[in-house]
C-alpha cells in the first residue's frame, strides 16, 4: 500500500506542477463569474439558472481532468520511459495502475473541492443553501469523474491518446443520455434502438444515475438509499475497470 | 556465486503491419558473477537492450529461464537491483532530492534521517548537491545521467544494471562516471553494464558478455579476450616529407613492408609490437564473426 501511495502522490504533485491544471481551473472560476451574468438575464430564475451553470463548470472541469490527463496517465509513462526506473521496483503493474489513479483522483477531488468553494460563496450570495444537497451534487460529479477515469484507464492500455479521448467522451455522452435511449427503445416500431438500448445499458455506465444536480436545481428529496446505490454502482464499474486495465497492463512489453 | 543467470533466453517482436515476427534473442546465456564489473558488449541491434529489459520484467521472454540471486525474478529481488537506462527519462517536475526520496521510498521503508543522510551522500558523491534543490528540467544531459544513477544506487543495491551509463557524456562527465561505478564495484556491488564506449569498458570490466545476432559469442575475462587478440605491428616513416603510419600484424610481412618501405627510399622511425586493443577485436569478433573463446563457449 505504501508503493501505491508513493506513486499517487507523484503523480498528484506532477498534475499540480502543470499548467494545464491551472488553465482549466481558470476556466472553471471564468465560468462560475459568467453564471452569475447569466442569471441577471432572466428576472424569476437567476438563482437557478447560475446555479445550473456554476455546477455544469465544475462538471464539465471534473470529466475534462479525468479524460485528458487520464489518457495520457499510463501512455506518457510509457512514451517518455519513466516507467522503466519505477517498474524494475518491487512495485506489481496493480500498484502502478492504482497508484497512478489514486494520484489523479486525489487531484480531480481537490479540484472540485477548491471549485466548489467559489461556488459555494456565489450560492451564499444569491441567498441558495449549501447544505447537505449541495454536497451530494459534487460526490456525484466526483463519482462520475472516477466512472470516466476507470473507462478511459482501460481504452489507453489498447490505443493512442486521441483515440481514448474521443472513445471515452463517447461513453460520456451515451452514459447522459442512456435515459432518453432507453425510454425511445420502449416504444412501439423502435427497431433497432432496442438491441442497441440493450447493448448500452449492459455494456456501458449509465451516468444519470450520480447526477443529482435537481436537488439543488429543483429542491427534490433527498431519496439517501438510491443515492448510496448509484455511489456502490459507479465505484463498482471503477474497479472493474481498473481490474480491466490491469489484465491487459500485465502482458504488455512496456520496455 | 552467480547473482544473475540467463539460459536460452529468446524473444521475438511482431513487427510491420502483417505482424510478421523478428528474432531478437536466440537462446541467450550468461552469468553475472557477485563482486565484478560485467560489460555487455554487441553492435546496434544484437539484443542487448532487449535483454537488459527481459531481465528486468520490463518485457516478457517467449521462453528461457532468469534467475536472479539464485531465483526466478521475484519483489525481493527487485528490492536488490538498480537500474539505469539508456536515456535518462524522468520526472521532470522534481527537484534532484525529491526525485532521489521518490525512488528511495519506492523500495523499502526508510526513517527519515536515514534517507536524508543518504541522500546528501549519493548528492556529495555525484557532484550535484549544488542543484539538489533544482527540477530535473533544468538539468544537463550530464547532470541527469548522473542523478539517474544516483536513483540506481539510493537503495544500496547488490547488483546494479546500467545500460550505456556514458553515452553522449563529455570526457569529464566520463570520467566522474568511470569512478562512481569503481568506487560501487568496491563496495561490493556487481555492475553489470552496457558500452558502445569501448576504451572505458576495457579499463573498467574484468569481465566481458559479448552479443551477437540474439546469441552470446563470448563470456569469460577482459584479460582473456584481449590475450586472444594477439598483437600488432606498428611501423612508423617519413616519406615524401609526411610522417605515416603502417600496420601489420605478423613477423614475415614486417620484413616484407621495411624492404618496400627502404626500396622506395622512406625512413623507418620506429617499429611498435603492441596489443590489439578492445576496439579492434571487438570489430573482429562482434561484427566479423571471427570465434573467440571464452568460459561457455
Amino acid at each position: 500500500m505504501r508503493a501505491v501511495w508513493v506513486l499517487a502522490m507523484n503523480t498528484y504533485r506532477e498534475v499540480i506542477r502543470d499548467r494545464i491544471l491551472y488553465a482549466l481551473v481558470l476556466f472553471a472560476v471564468f465560468l462560475i463569474g459568467v453564471s452569475l451574468a447569466l442569471g441577471q438575464l432572466s428576472f424569476a430564475e437567476q438563482a437557478r439558472i447560475s446555479a445550473n451553470f456554476g455546477l455544469s463548470a465544475i462538471h464539465l472541469s471534473a470529466v475534462i481532468l479525468a479524460i485528458f490527463v487520464g489518457s495520457n496517465l499510463v501512455y506518457k509513462e510509457i512514451e517518455k520511459k519513466t516507467i522503466l526506473t519505477i517498474l524494475v521496483r518491487p512495485i506489481s503493474r496493480l500498484q502502478f495502475i492504482l497508484g497512478k489513479s489514486l494520484g489523479l483522483s486525489m487531484l480531480i477531488a481537490t479540484m472540485v473541492l477548491g471549485l466548489a468553494t467559489i461556488l459555494g460563496l456565489v450560492f451564499f450570495g444569491l441567498g441558495l443553501p449549501v447544505d447537505l444537497k449541495f454536497g451530494l451534487v459534487l460526490v456525484g460529479l466526483l463519482a462520475e469523474a472516477l466512472v470516466l477515469l476507470g473507462v478511459t484507464l482501460v481504452f489507453s492500455m489498447i490505443t493512442k491518446p486521441l483515440l481514448v479521448v474521443c472513445f471515452s467522451l463517447g461513453v460520456f455522452l451515451i452514459g447522459h443520455w442512456q435515459n432518453s435511449l432507453n425510454h425511445f427503445a420502449q416504444k412501439e416500431g423502435a427497431g433497432i434502438l432496442r438491441p442497441i438500448s440493450w447493448v448500452v445499458n449492459n455494456f456501458l455506465p449509465n451516468l444519470e444515475r450520480v447526477n443529482w444536480k435537481d436537488l439543488v436545481l429543483y429542491e427534490q428529496p433527498l431519496a439517501l438509499w438510491t443515492k448510496a446505490t448509484a455511489l456502490g454502482y459507479c465505484v463498482s464499474w471503477f474497479f472493474l475497470c481498473l481490474c480491466v486495465a490491469t489484465l491487459i497492463f500485465k502482458g504488455k512489453d512496456v520496455g | 556465486m552467480s547473482l544473475l543467470e540467463v539460459k536460452n533466453l529468446k524473444k521475438s517482436y511482431a513487427r510491420g503491419l502483417l505482424g510478421r515476427r523478428v528474432e531478437v534473442l536466440k537462446g541467450l546465456n550468461f552469468k553475472v558473477p557477485a563482486g565484478t564489473i560485467t560489460g555487455f558488449l554487441g553492435a546496434n541491434g544484437a539484443g542487448k537492450t532487449t535483454s537488459m529489459r527481459c531481465i528486468l520484467g520490463l518485457d516478457f521472454p517467449d521462453s528461457g529461464d532468469i534467475f536472479m540471486f539464485g531465483a526466478p525474478p521475484n519483489v525481493e529481488s527487485k528490492r536488490r537491483i538498480g537500474f539505469l537506462p539508456e536515456r535518462p527519462y524522468f520526472y521532470e517536475h522534481l527537484t534532484g532530492t525529491e526525485f532521489l526520496q521518490f525512488y528511495a521510498n519506492l523500495t523499502r521503508v526508510w526513517k527519515k534521517p536515514e534517507l536524508n543522510a543518504r541522500i546528501v551522500e549519493l548528492l556529495r558523491r555525484v557532484d550535484l548537491h549544488f542543484a539538489k534543490d533544482r527540477m530535473l528540467r533544468t538539468y544537463s544531459k550530464g547532470m541527469l545521467q548522473k542523478i539517474g544513477l544516483a536513483q540506481a544506487l539510493i537503495h544500496e543495491p547488490e547488483l546494479v544494471i546500467l545500460d550505456e551509463p556514458m553515452s553522449g557524456l563529455d570526457p569529464d562527465g566520463r570520467l566522474a562516471l568511470a569512478e562512481i561505478i569503481l568506487e560501487t564495484a568496491k563496495k561490493g556491488t556487481a555492475v553489470f553494464f552496457t558500452s558502445h564506449l569501448l576504451y572505458d569498458t576495457e579499463r573498467l570490466c574484468q569481465r566481458l558478455v559479448v552479443m551477437r545476432d540474439g546469441l552470446s559469442i563470448y563470456e569469460g575475462t577482459t584479460d582473456a579476450l584481449l590475450e586472444q587478440g594477439g598483437m600488432k605491428i606498428e611501423i612508423l616513416f617519413k616519406a615524401n616529407g609526411l610522417a605515416q603510419t603502417k600496420v601489420i600484424s605478423s613477423q614475415e610481412q614486417l620484413q616484407i613492408e621495411l624492404g618496400e618501405l627502404l626500396r622506395q627510399g622512406a625512413t623507418v622511425i620506429e617499429v611498435r609490437r603492441t596489443r590489439l586493443s578492445l576496439e579492434e577485436i571487438f570489430v573482429n569478433v562482434a561484427l566479423r564473426g571471427v570465434k573467440a573463446s571464452g568460459e561457455l563457449k
